[in-house]
């Protein structure tokens, strides 16, 4: 994060899209969003509960600040663009930071957005740990100690935390969404259990108000009094969202495949031949910030607990062939540093990356020979006890792609004498044996963030709940200390190359192939998408708050 | 009198044994309900699972106390909120209507077609029809209804677009000739399998049934009092011939409420039974225990009536 950002224009995000020569934009009258919700909608729409924030946040309920995981600052920074707040600026060691309020907001009852929802929003969560979702008065790397109104300027907000916090700035800026006082602080509120609030008429800053809500589908329209609209300029441009509850990803790739919604967010398998042939105004671009990943149980398995054996499953396996047969070529492969490609590639030094793409059976037969492993009569290694690199990939039932992606997996580990065997299991006894440690190697997405570190962080922080193999080595603790205090993008960016050294030469867990954002867009009568060139946000429909970027975005043709 | 206070006494045990079951299988699950949903989410972060920890908070409360408060919660039916702070009533009552028109009107239909294609079969035994319709419908009963359905949905959803694929309806239900019209256009596919794969069955024992009461004096003598074939087949034989099938249908009654889970998930319809594959794939505890005491009750009350039917139809069984 820089230390210090201002905002002029709220519409910042969009200043790209102005370079072309634009005709006049029209309105949309209407804009079906498709994404598989696996359940009817229950009409509860409570920006602090965790099972409601990801179709209200962003829609409804807005942040301080915006930061795309996307778009870098030329010092390699993520670009942030003032929302609710118009600027901050962090004090020299980064324990403090001042947020200057919007102005001339209002919530959509018509009551004004002042500071002091701010300031009842965040200490709200102080006390009530299951709001708290993005961990501000708990996180282990900095937590909030106060947050108040600054004693000169009633309308700036004081936060402070215990500790440095840049990394917080994502979490705090970004991530939380703004609640009315006047409405969740009123008398009868549960103030220890707010997430547990129904708020099935919610009234929020955001770009869109909810209409009517049934099982089925969930109509919003536009927020008439929004605050980026001006006289001249309406905004958003879309009149009516319509968002239908889809219980199975095929129902909901068949209404894209149809032409029926304009903005998917689906894994669609074929996806050439059953959305992008079938018009040519069907267009997809799936960026990622985070890997799929092979954990490896470090911690209990004395095989994987060998470098040797970790980098030779490295070198092993074959990447494109996971990303080009698995994936079909919509997650691109991963690098072994842990660095997501092309996001973060500012943060990207190719020299230290020596395993990529992998599908090197040599290589990994040369790993094993020196460590003193020998080829079996079955074609399998093993050590000098006779013990064979054997092991179960557990991961997720339903998820086709990364079915077949680890097919691939287990024929290039073949290739070079190790044994892998799949084992699928529904999505929450997996995270329940990943939290258990009960697992050999498991397959799943890794937590990423704005930047690289987050990702590697979660992955290697001996106290990392997402550490799964429970990997442990304290050179890499010392330099997550380091970052963590660290103000200066150009340390940050040296430490990145560090740890993302020590992930590719130590192997404590494998990143086989980018976890995109699956994000279909339809060009018929809507213009203005992100895309490769002008990646102003995250585009699929569940990447809060960058859905609200989007939405306030695009216009009619 | 002894027989019906020993059948409620057997009653009221296996309800306890079942209430008791029904608290202690969904625990043996692996993970909890926390960490059901933070698997759900996109870039989920720890942090996130802390506070999803904290609001469900009873997750590792004292098994005896927490067990103590469930049967309460049974007595008094109040099963609290689901894991997503809606009340376990609401989902349940949501879901009723839509479990209870599609597999009990398809369990009506599939048992009065197989009773009498199994009647009319035995009648004609030897027939083409019954040669071809009997065992044709008989194979398509042991077809798995997941893969059955799946090919229905295939051939008559995806290929040809002549039935909707999803929903039990498209236009908010209302009380109008063109929303019933609407939910019964939804509802033929789903239940077209339903009827499909129950049927053989009633059609296997009606037939069976039908070929022993034909053979049967007072059928031979009907048959020699020169009446009508449609009076013999109706009156004389099928009658008796149908009373196996009426308890087997009372018994069936109790598992229409269970709805057909593969079916309602296929079709991604939303009753009982997809939102008991949702309570379980979300660790529901709440949900989960209230759809099962319903199952429960649904089947044991059932059981009941088809054991006191059959009492009352036939005095033999009172002695066992």
């Amino acid at each position: 994060m820089t230390p210090a950002g201002t905002g002029s224009a709220a519409t910042a995000a969009v200043a790209a899209s102005a370079t072309v020569a634009a005709p006049a934009k029209k309105m949309i009258a209407k804009l079906v969003i498709d994404n598989e919700s696996g359940s009817a909608w229950n009409c509860q729409f409570n920006p602090l509960n965790t099972s409601d924030n990801w179709y209200t946040n962003g829609y409804l309920y807005e942040p301080l600040y915006f930061v795309n995981s996307l778009q870098s600052n030329p010092d390699g920074s993520p670009k942030t663009t003032p929302w609710l707040a118009t600027a901050y600026s962090w004090n020299a060691d980064q324990t403090q930071v001042t947020f200057t309020i919007r102005q001339g907001v209002k919530w959509s009852d018509g009551q004004a957005f002042t500071a002091d929802d701010v300031v009842y929003t965040f200490n709200a969560l102080k006390n009530d740990a299951g709001a708290d979702v993005q961990g501000l008065w708990t996180g282990a790397s900095a937590k909030l100690t106060t947050v108040a109104k600054d004693t000169t300027d009633p309308n700036k907000v004081v936060f402070t935390f215990d500790k440095p916090a840049g990394i917080m700035f994502y979490y705090m800026a970004d991530q939380q969404p703004i609640v009315p006082q006047h409405i969740f602080g009123a008398t009868g509120v549960d103030q220890t259990k707010l997430e547990t609030l129904p708020n099935s008429t919610p009234v929020g800053t955001g770009p869109l108000v909810m209409s009517v809500c049934e099982g089925t589908n969930m109509k919003f329209l536009r927020n008439t009094t929004y605050w980026q609209s001006t006289p001249d300029n309406t905004v958003p441009k879309v009149e009516e969202v319509d968002y239908p509850a889809f219980l199975s990803n095929d129902s909901a790739n068949l209404v894209l495949h149809d032409s029926q919604a304009q903005w998917g967010g689906q894994f669609i398998q074929n996806i050439q031949s059953y959305y992008l042939d079938v018009s040519p105004n069907h267009h997809i671009w799936q960026p990622a910030t985070a890997n799929v990943t092979m954990y490896l149980n470090i911690a209990k398995d004395p095989l994987l607990a060998q470098k040797a054996v970790r980098q030779a499953i490295s070198f092993a396996i074959n990447r494109n062939d996971a990303s080009n047969l698995g994936e079909t070529g919509q997650e691109l492969p991963s690098s072994q540093t842990g660095i997501v490609l092309p996001t973060f590639k500012g943060w990207y030094d190719s020299s230290i990356d020596t395993t990529v793409p992998g599908g090197d059976a040599a290589k990994a037969g040369q790993v094993l020979g020196a460590a003193g492993f020998t080829k079996g009569s079955d074609g399998i290694y093993a050590d000098s006890k006779g013990k064979r690199l054997s092991f179960t990939i557990k991961s997720v039932q339903g998820f086709s792609d990364w079915d077949a992606a680890i097919q691939t997996i287990i024929a290039s580990a073949k290739k070079a004498g190790i044994e892998l065997k799949q084992q699928d299991e529904d999505n929450g006894t997996l995270v329940a044996d990943l939290a258990a440690g009960n697992f050999q190697i498991a397959y799943n997405a890794a937590i990423g963030g704005p930047t690289p570190f987050y990702e590697l962080r979660n992955d290697m922080d001996s106290g990392s709940f997402s550490n799964y193999g429970k990997y442990s080595n304290p050179a890499v603790d010392t330099l997550i200390a380091q970052y963590l205090k660290s103000t200066s993008i150009t340390d940050q960016k040296a430490i990145v190359k560090q740890m993302a050294q020590i992930m590719n030469d130590d192997v404590p867990v494998i990143p086989v192939t980018e976890a995109a954002d699956w994000f279909q867009y339809d060009t018929t009568s809507i213009d203005g998408w992100p895309t490769a060139d002008n990646p102003y946000c995250q585009p699929a429909p569940w990447n809060i708050p960058d859905n609200m970027v989007l939405l306030t975005s695009i216009w009619g043709k | 009198m002894r027989f019906i206070v020993r059948r409620m006494g057997l009653f009221l045990l296996t309800l306890w044994v079942a209430l008791t079951l029904n608290f202690i299988i969904p625990r043996l699950m692996p993970g909890d309900a926390a960490l059901a949903m933070w698997s759900h989410i996109h870039n989920a972060t720890p942090q996130q699972l802390k506070a999803l920890e904290a609001m469900f908070g009873t997750a590792n409360q004292n098994p005896i106390l927490a067990y103590i408060a469930y049967v309460g919660n049974c007595l008094t039916l109040n099963f609290g909120v689901t894991t997503d702070q809606v009340p376990v009533m609401t989902k349940i009552m949501q879901g009723l209507p839509w479990t209870l028109g599609l597999v009990g009107v398809s369990t009506v239909i599939a048992f009065s077609l197989g009773t009498l294609v199994g009647m009319y079969g035995a009648w004609r035994r030897g027939s083409w029809s019954d040669n071809l319709i009997s065992p044709l419908l008989f194979i398509v009963t042991t077809f798995p209804v997941f893969f059955l359905g799946l090919v229905i949905l295939l051939i008559f959803g995806v290929e040809l677009q002549w039935f909707p694929q999803n929903h039990p309806y498209s236009n908010p239900p209302g009380l109008t000739l063109e929303s019933a019209a609407d939910i019964i256009y939804h509802a033929v596919l789903p239940g077209l399998t339903l009827v499909l794969t129950a049927s053989g069955g009633w059609i296997y024992t009606m037939r069976n049934n039908m070929i022993a009461t034909l053979s049967e004096d007072y059928v031979r003598m009907a048959r020699a009092k020169g009446l009508s074939s449609w009076r013999i087949m109706l009156n004389y034989s099928a009658r008796n011939a149908i009373l196996p099938n009426l308890t087997g249908f009372a018994m069936q009654v109790g598992f229409i409420l269970g709805g057909s889970i593969l079916i309602e998930y296929i079709y991604s319809y939303q009753g009982l039974g997809y939102l008991f594959y949702q309570g379980t794939e979300s660790r529901d505890l709440p949900l989960q225990q209230a759809l099962f005491l319903l199952y429960t009750m649904a089947v044991l009350v059932c059981v009941l009536v088809a054991d006191l039917l059959t009492a009352w139809l036939d005095p033999r069984t009172r002695d066992a």
